[in-house]
């Protein structure tokens, strides 16, 4: 869910906005092993945080560099804290 | 000097997990030398024969609660070697930072990153309530089959009372970031056309290749439909239309 009601988008999108991440909400136009964690009805987001970067997936010459790779690692520190950090839900009380 | 999360990161691109023949058993012995250095818990699960997921566990202090799970594959797909400036398993950076490799992009980047974002909040002596685990699967390239498909029945899948995960996105070249809510899901389909058959000199009624027209046909309208629509709202990502592509015709 991406609804701000959600607990989980809640945290992901508020780390994005603490950090001025400029996200842009898709549909992942591949398939990915994300389908099976959702099949058993886990939410699940995919992310890579690679922006400026040209979409070299599956191409020759994919490369990815180290300023947006260390990016990457500091944005994730941001998100495992925020998410690791939601409350317990209704369901776990 | 090179920040070590990178040379961690060229180390991992550096171990040959392409397919068709992965080497699995080197990547899961990195990534679980990594993840015993961190102090994590390691767990492997072998969904089939030659197929161990590795899992990684940072233990949250309310253990009761649900976990967040941080999914990434280890393979990756073949190389056409002659097309590359650099060779695709050695990670060469070059003098703009720019680390070459198959699977920089796609999705190494992604498995070193939670590793060191953990290593970074542990250094800091961050404790968090919710337990993160950490999965590493094999096959994600050739459908998850023998990966995570498998992986989700299993008991050892139950027990990490999964609460949220992450996977997998992509690259972006704007100065946004893409992120994935749903995926597009794959539809292989298989037509089979029969027909009469007769001398070749006539005009054979009721032939396959004039009903393998049509169907070519309404499938080619549909696709350049699909692309138009694309094409026309910029609103619109491959994401939101249907793609089509005819792959193997036989007979």
């Amino acid at each position: 869910s991406t609804e701000e009601s959600d607990p989980w988008w809640k945290a992901f999108s508020g780390v994005c906005r603490d950090m001025k991440l400029q996200i842009k909400l898709e549909i992942f136009p591949a398939a990915t092993d994300s389908r099976y964690i959702r099949a058993v009805r886990h939410p699940a987001i995919g992310f890579s945080p690679m922006n400026r970067t040209p979409v070299l997936l599956h191409d020759h010459n994919e490369f990815l560099n180290e300023q947006v790779f260390l990016r990457g690692i500091d944005i994730y520190a941001h998100l495992l804290s925020a998410l690791a950090s939601v409350p317990p839900l209704p369901a776990e009380a | 000097s090179e920040d070590p999360s990178v040379t961690l990161f060229r180390e991992y691109l550096k171990i040959d997990t392409v397919h068709p023949k992965p080497d699995y058993d080197a990547a899961v012995r990195f990534l679980e030398r990594v993840g015993t250095d961190l102090g994590l818990a390691s767990q492997k699960v072998e969904v089939c024969q030659g197929r161990v997921v590795l899992v990684l566990t940072w233990q949250g202090t309310n253990p009761r609660l649900r976990s967040i799970l941080l999914n990434s594959h280890t393979d990756v797909v073949p190389v056409f070697e002659e097309h590359w400036t650099y060779p695709p398993f050695e990670a060469v950076k070059d003098s703009q930072g720019n680390i070459y490799a198959r699977g920089a992009q796609d999705m190494k980047c992604v498995s070193i990153q939670y590793l060191e974002a953990i290593r970074r909040l542990k250094a800091e002596g961050k404790s968090f309530s919710r337990t993160i685990h950490l999965t590493f699967v094999p096959d994600e390239e050739v459908g998850g089959h023998k990966g995570m498909e498998m992986f989700v029945q299993r008991p050892e899948f139950r027990a990490l009372n999964v609460g949220f995960a992450l996977d997998e996105g992509l690259a972006s070249p704007s100065d946004t970031f893409s992120v994935f809510y749903g995926e597009k899901s794959p539809w292989w389909i298989k037509v089979k056309c029969v027909g009469s058959p007769g001398h070749g000199s006539r005009f054979i009624s009721n032939t396959a290749a004039e009903k393998l027209h049509k169907v070519i046909n309404s499938f080619l309208t549909f696709r350049e439909s699909e692309k138009q629509r694309l094409k026309s709202d910029s609103s619109l990502t491959l994401g939101d239309v249907t793609s089509l592509n005819l792959t193997m015709l036989e007979g």
